[in-house]
C-alpha cells in the first residue's frame, strides 16, 4: 500500500501541551505561576472562546501562543510550527488587550506598515488596505494621525492590522473592550464571517453573552489552571433544555400545557418571566434608526474580508 | 531560538522607515534642530566674544559645538523613544506577533534611528557652512575645495563637512549603545540616565587610558583599562582638529575613527539584538 498518498492530517491551528509559566517577583527565589501546565488544542476552522477572571493567565497564554514569552516548561504551537521560531507568525492576526498604535502615524500609514511586516506582497497591497479599512468602517478617518482617534476607532485599526495579511488563525484579546454595542455587534459579525471563510479564532473576552452565541468551545481558566473546557452548552448544562417564550398564557392552561409535554417525553422545568434582552432593544433601535449602523450590527451581511 | 525565517531587509527597511517618519514628526527633532541652527546663526552676534580666534573659526567653533550638543541629546532621546517608547507603550506586541525576527526588530530601529540624526548632521552642517560662506563673501573655492580667505582665518570648508560627518558616525555608535541599553531597561527613565552616563564616560576615556598607563596600583591601571576597552573613546571623532584642516589633510585619521566607530557600532548593536532576544515582551 502506498501510503505516501494518504493526506496528512492537519494539525491544530494552536496547540499548547502542558504549558507553565512562572514570573519572578524580585531578587530572591519567590516566583509566581501565572500559568500551571496548562493544555488547549483548538481545530482549524473554530471559534474558541478563553474565558476566567483577570489574573488567571490568559494574556500570559496568548504571549506564550505568539513567541513573546518564554514558557517555563511545556510547548506552544501555531499550524503545527513551534512559537518561538518567528515563521510561525506567518499565519497569525494578533489583536492585544487595549491595543495602542504609533500615534505619529496614520490610520492607512500604520495599516500599510503592518502589511509589509505581514509579507503582503507590493501589487494589490493598497487595494487590500481599502478593502481591510472599510471592513472596519475607517475609510473617512484613514488619513487622520492614529494618536487622535477614540478608543473604538482603536480597537477597529487593531483589528484591521490584524486581518490585513489574511492570516488563518487571529488572536483576538478582549476585541471589544471599549466598543459601543453596535460596534460589538460587528465585530461578532465579523468573527462569524471569517469562520465561514475557513479562519480559526481564538477570542479571551469578559463579554460572557457574546463567547456564549459565538464560540464552538470555550475553555475557562483561573489561577493559571485549566477548570473546564467544551462547547459551552454542553458546560451550561443546556444541551437538551429548550425555552418557549409564550404571551398571555393563563396559569390554568400551564397545567394542560405541562401534562401536554409530559404525555410528549418532555418535562416543564418551571416558568419565570422572559429576561429583557436590553442589547437586542438597543441594537434593534438603533438599526431602525440607521440603515448603515443596521448593516453592522448583523441586520445584512457583513463584509466577509476576502481577499 | 529556532528560526527559520530568513533575515528580510525589506522587513528591516519597513521598521526603520516607520521609526524615521514617527521620530522626524515628534517635536523632540524639530527643537533640536531649531536649537542647534538658532546657536548656529546665533553665534554671528556673539563673535566678537572670540578670545582672539578669527571670527570664521569662532562661528565653526560654535556651530560645531552646537551640533555635538544637540546631536547627542537628540541620538539619546531618539533611541530611547524609539525602542523603549514601543515597550512601554505595548506597541511593540503586533509588531512582534507578525512574522518579523527580534534581530530585524532591532535592526529596523537603530537604522532609522540613525537616519534620523543622520539628517540632523546632514542639515545643521550645511547651516554651517553655509554661514561661514556668508561671513566669507569673497571666498572662493580653490583647487583643493578650499576657500582661501577662511582658510586664513582657521577654516576649512572641507574640514567642518568631514567634522560632520564624523559626528554622524559617532551618533550611530551611540544610537547602538543607547538601544542596547534600552534592550533590558525596565524604564525609559533608567535609559535615559543610563545612556547620558554612558556619554560622559565615553568622552573622558582619556582618563581612563591615563589610569591605565600611569595609575598607581594594579587595581586602578585594571579598572582604566577595562573602562577604555569596553566603552569607545569619543575623542577620536575630534572636533577643533577637522574643523581647521582641509578635508584631505586629515582623511587618513578620520578613516581609522570612522573605521573604529563602525566596527564599536558592529559589536554594540550585536548584543543589543542579543540581550533583545532574551527580553521577555
Amino acid at each position: 500500500m502506498n501510503t505516501s498518498d494518504t493526506p496528512s492530517p492537519r494539525p491544530p491551528a494552536l496547540d499548547v501541551r502542558h504549558l507553565t509559566k512562572d514570573f519572578p517577583l524580585g531578587l530572591g527565589r519567590l516566583r509566581l505561576r501565572a500559568v500551571d501546565d496548562l493544555s488547549l488544542s483548538v481545530a482549524p476552522g473554530q471559534i474558541y472562546g478563553l474565558l476566567g477572571p483577570n489574573g488567571s493567565g490568559k494574556s500570559t497564554t496568548l504571549k506564550a501562543l505568539l513567541g513573546l514569552l518564554a514558557p517555563t516548561s511545556g510547548e506552544c504551537f501555531l499550524c503545527g510550527i513551534p512559537s518561538e521560531d518567528s515563521a510561525a507568525r506567518r499565519a497569525v492576526g494578533f489583536l492585544p488587550e487595549a491595543p495602542y498604535f504609533q500615534r505619529f502615524l496614520s490610520g492607512r500609514e500604520l495599516l500599510r506598515f503592518h502589511a509589509r511586516l505581514g509579507g503582503l506582497p507590493r501589487a494589490g497591497r493598497e487595494a487590500r488596505l481599502e478593502e481591510v479599512l472599510a471592513s472596519v468602517d475607517l475609510t473617512g478617518a484613514a488619513d487622520r494621525r492614529v494618536g487622535t482617534y477614540s478608543k473604538g476607532m482603536l480597537q477597529r485599526i487593531g483589528l484591521a492590522q490584524a486581518l490585513v495579511h489574511d492570516p488563518e488563525v487571529l488572536i483576538l484579546d478582549e476585541p471589544t473592550a471599549g466598543v459601543d454595542p453596535v460596534g460589538a455587534a460587528e465585530i461578532s459579525s465579523l468573527i462569524l464571517a471569517l469562520k465561514a471563510r475557513g479562519k480559526t479564532v481564538l477570542i479571551c473576552s469578559h463579554l460572557l453573552t457574546q463567547i456564549e452565541e459565538i464560540c464552538d468551545r470555550v475553555a475557562i481558566l483561573h489561577r493559571g489552571r485549566l477548570l473546564a473546557e467544551g462547547p459551552p452548552s454542553e458546560l451550561a448544562g443546556l444541551g437538551d433544555r429548550q425555552s418557549l417564550v409564550v404571551e398571555n398564557l393563563p396559569p390554568e392552561a400551564l397545567a394542560v400545557f405541562g401534562d401536554w409535554l409530559a404525555a410528549r417525553g418532555g418535562k416543564l422545568l418551571g416558568v419565570e418571566a422572559a429576561p429583557a434582552r436590553l442589547e437586542r432593544y438597543f441594537l434593534r433601535t438603533v438599526a431602525e434608526s440607521d440603515p448603515h449602523a443596521a448593516a453592522g450590527a448583523g441586520v445584512a451581511a457583513p463584509n466577509p474580508l476576502r481577499r | 531560538m529556532n528560526n527559520s525565517l530568513p533575515f528580510s531587509l525589506g522587513r528591516v527597511g519597513a521598521i526603520a522607515g516607520n521609526a524615521f517618519l514617527e521620530a522626524v514628526r515628534q517635536r523632540v527633532f524639530l527643537f533640536m534642530t531649531l536649537c542647534a541652527a538658532a546657536l548656529t546663526i546665533g553665534s554671528l552676534g556673539l563673535s566678537e566674544l572670540n578670545f582672539g580666534a578669527s571670527e570664521a573659526k569662532f562661528v565653526a567653533d560654535f556651530g560645531h559645538g552646537a551640533l555635538v550638543l544637540f546631536g547627542s541629546v537628540l541620538t539619546i532621546v531618539n533611541a530611547v523613544q524609539v525602542l523603549g517608547g514601543e515597550l512601554e507603550h505595548r506597541t511593540v506586541l503586533t509588531v512582534l506577533a507578525k512574522p518579523v525576527r527580534r534581530g530585524e526588530f532591532v535592526c529596523g530601529k537603530f537604522v532609522g534611528s540613525w537616519l534620523v540624526v543622520l539628517v540632523f548632521c546632514v542639515l545643521v552642517t550645511a547651516l554651517l557652512v553655509f554661514v561661514l560662506w556668508l561671513r566669507v563673501p569673497a571666498a572662493q573655492p580653490g583647487a583643493a575645495g578650499e576657500a582661501p580667505q577662511a582658510a586664513a582665518q582657521g577654516v576649512g570648508f572641507g574640514g567642518v563637512a568631514l567634522a560632520g560627518a564624523l559626528q554622524a558616525v559617532k551618533f550611530g555608535l551611540l544610537t547602538a549603545m543607547v538601544l542596547l541599553i534600552t534592550s533590558f531597561a525596565q524604564t525609559n527613565f533608567f535609559a535615559l540616565a543610563t545612556s547620558s552616563l554612558v556619554l560622559v564616560v565615553c568622552h573622558l576615556q582619556y582618563l581612563a587610558h591615563d589610569a591605565w598607563h600611569a595609575g598607581h596600583g594594579w587595581g586602578v591601571r585594571l579598572g582604566g583599562g577595562l573602562i577604555g576597552l569596553v566603552f569607545p573613546d569619543f575623542q577620536l571623532f575630534g572636533g577643533e582638529e577637522y574643523l581647521a584642516a582641509s578635508a584631505g589633510e586629515l582623511l587618513a585619521p578620520a578613516t581609522r575613527a570612522a573605521a573604529y566607530g563602525v566596527g564599536y557600532t558592529a559589536v554594540f548593536l550585536a548584543l543589543a539584538v542579543w540581550s533583545f532576544r532574551r527580553r521577555e515582551i
